[in-house]
């Protein structure tokens, strides 16, 4: 195991512990699970820091975690699998902007690439986690779609707590991901 | 705001229940679950029910916390009783009848056997969580994960990655809650506002926080490798989880026990 690797498994680590406690500072909570939280955002910023790899590892990871220490009773085991690890490994994917993210850094440019890349890839991580909810919703959770409502709106309307976390996130990445660009650079040297 | 600073479900106390090995408790829940879906009738889950108030008594867990977990699926239990109690078919021969709605009483016994098999199954399950630590189940994860080395995953890190998550909530909690008391005394305010607001009030906060992650992201590293870690593989551990033979006899009793009464009821 190289220097980098022990460091990388160290930073996934954190993250999951970071979006622990963010997880339990809810701003909403939805009847049948699900939360309005900034939950994602450290997998997002781990992910943009270090790409889509780690960022799928940690997210998964964060799955199994989220489940150990703050369960929602699942009803299936498809649906453990589903609204738990495949649905926060979906943010891993935020992971794409890392090389733009890197490259902007590189050249100072970082206050455009949070527009350009950092915010498209923090939408498409959320979009991703969204449509696994939305799935297992649809699947698991049809019967409870009020008389006369497709299943596939009710779910999609019900997990709209993702895409208004995404918000939030996009909007805290923003401020974040640029300082720690400058004070904890992903090569390991610190400046500030 | 307030960070919370416990997490998980785990009671503190001593039980048979809690000293037994954790790679028991998964094996049993496992055969639980098993059990629960392959009995199609009360006598089936009277037995199941029995097991479970059993396996609560010796835990000494408090029932109040036993059930705890039944609250928050509430709502689906009421709903699957509606859904299969209440009709609106006139001709049905219903126990009640309110107007066009009635309530059937077949339909009634169908509702009441899925939300008595919900709510077994959600106790059992939460016995699991409430006498084993996180750090107990991660340990038996990766034991259980480990013929899968052979082919290349990493039981051994991921274990690693979530021994130290675990570990470092609560330090991670209080860091949190140290720095929102410190804005909060210059000014801040995160309970005012809607939620763009308040995500905007929360980037003081966040800002540290994840320049310290990072930071005691590559002291941790570099405190790990100055110990000589080299990876998961053929890691040893200061107290092994060894299983004596008392955590086989109960896993292969209970597990067979189980089975049995979903094959026989």
């Amino acid at each position: 195991m190289t220097e980098s690797r022990t460091r990388i498994l160290t930073e996934i680590a954190l993250t999951i512990a970071l979006a622990a406690v963010l997880n339990a500072l809810k701003l909403w909570r939805m009847p049948q699970g699900g939360t309005i939280s900034l939950v994602m955002l450290p997998l997002f910023v781990l992910a943009v820091r270090r790409g889509p790899i780690v960022g799928l590892v940690a997210g998964a990871l964060y799955g199994v975690v989220d489940f150990l220490i703050d369960p929602y009773p699942p009803v299936h085991w498809a649906q453990y699998l589903l609204d738990y690890p495949v649905a926060y490994l979906m943010c891993g994917l935020a992971g794409i902007a890392a090389p733009a993210w890197r490259n902007a850094v590189e050249r100072g440019r970082q206050a455009r690439a949070v527009w350009t890349s950092v915010v498209p890839a923090i939408a498409l991580g959320a979009t991703a986690r969204w449509g696994v909810h939305w799935l297992s919703g649809v699947v698991f959770f049809g019967a409870y779609a009020p008389e006369g409502q497709p299943v596939w709106l009710y779910s999609l309307v019900y997990n709209s707590y993702v895409p208004l976390s995404a918000i939030l996130c996009a909007t805290a990445a923003l401020a974040v991901l640029p300082v720690l660009s400058r004070v904890v650079p992903v090569a390991g040297s610190r400046q500030g | 705001m307030k960070v919370p600073t416990t997490f998980g479900q785990y009671v503190p106390i001593e039980s048979p229940v809690h000293s037994l090995d954790a790679k028991v408790k998964l094996g049993l829940v496992a055969a639980f679950t098993v059990a629960l879906f392959m009995v199609d009738g009360f006598p089936g889950l009277g037995a199941l029910g029995a097991a479970t108030v059993a396996a609560v008594a010796i835990s000494r867990v408090p029932w109040r916390i036993a059930v705890r977990g039944v609250k928050t699926v509430l709502v689906i239990l009421l709903f699957t009783l509606i859904v299969h109690a209440l009709r609106f078919d006139a001709a049905t021969v219903a126990l009640v009848r309110i107007g066009p709605v009635s309530i059937d009483s077949g339909g009634l016994r169908t509702g009441l056997f899925f939300v008595t098999r919900i709510v077994l199954l959600v106790v059992g399950t939460s016995l699991l969580t409430l006498t084993t630590t996180p750090v107990q189940l991660t340990d038996a994860i990766e034991r259980l994960l480990r013929p899968l080395e052979r082919f290349g995953f990493p039981a051994g890190d991921v274990a690693m990655m979530l021994t130290i998550a675990l570990r470092f909530i609560p330090t991670t909690a209080a860091e949190a809650e140290k720095i929102v008391v410190a804005q909060t005394a210059r000014g801040a305010r995160f309970r005012e506002g809607g939620l763009l607001a308040r995500a905007r009030a929360y980037v003081p906060v966040l800002v540290p926080l994840f320049v310290n992650l990072f930071r005691r992201a590559e002291d941790l590293a570099t405190a790990m490798e100055a110990r000589c870690y080299r990876g998961g593989v053929g890691r040893t551990r200061l107290h092994p989880a060894v299983m004596g033979a008392g955590d086989w006899a109960v896993l292969c009793c209970a597990s067979v026990g189980l089975i049995a009464l979903g094959v026989l009821l």
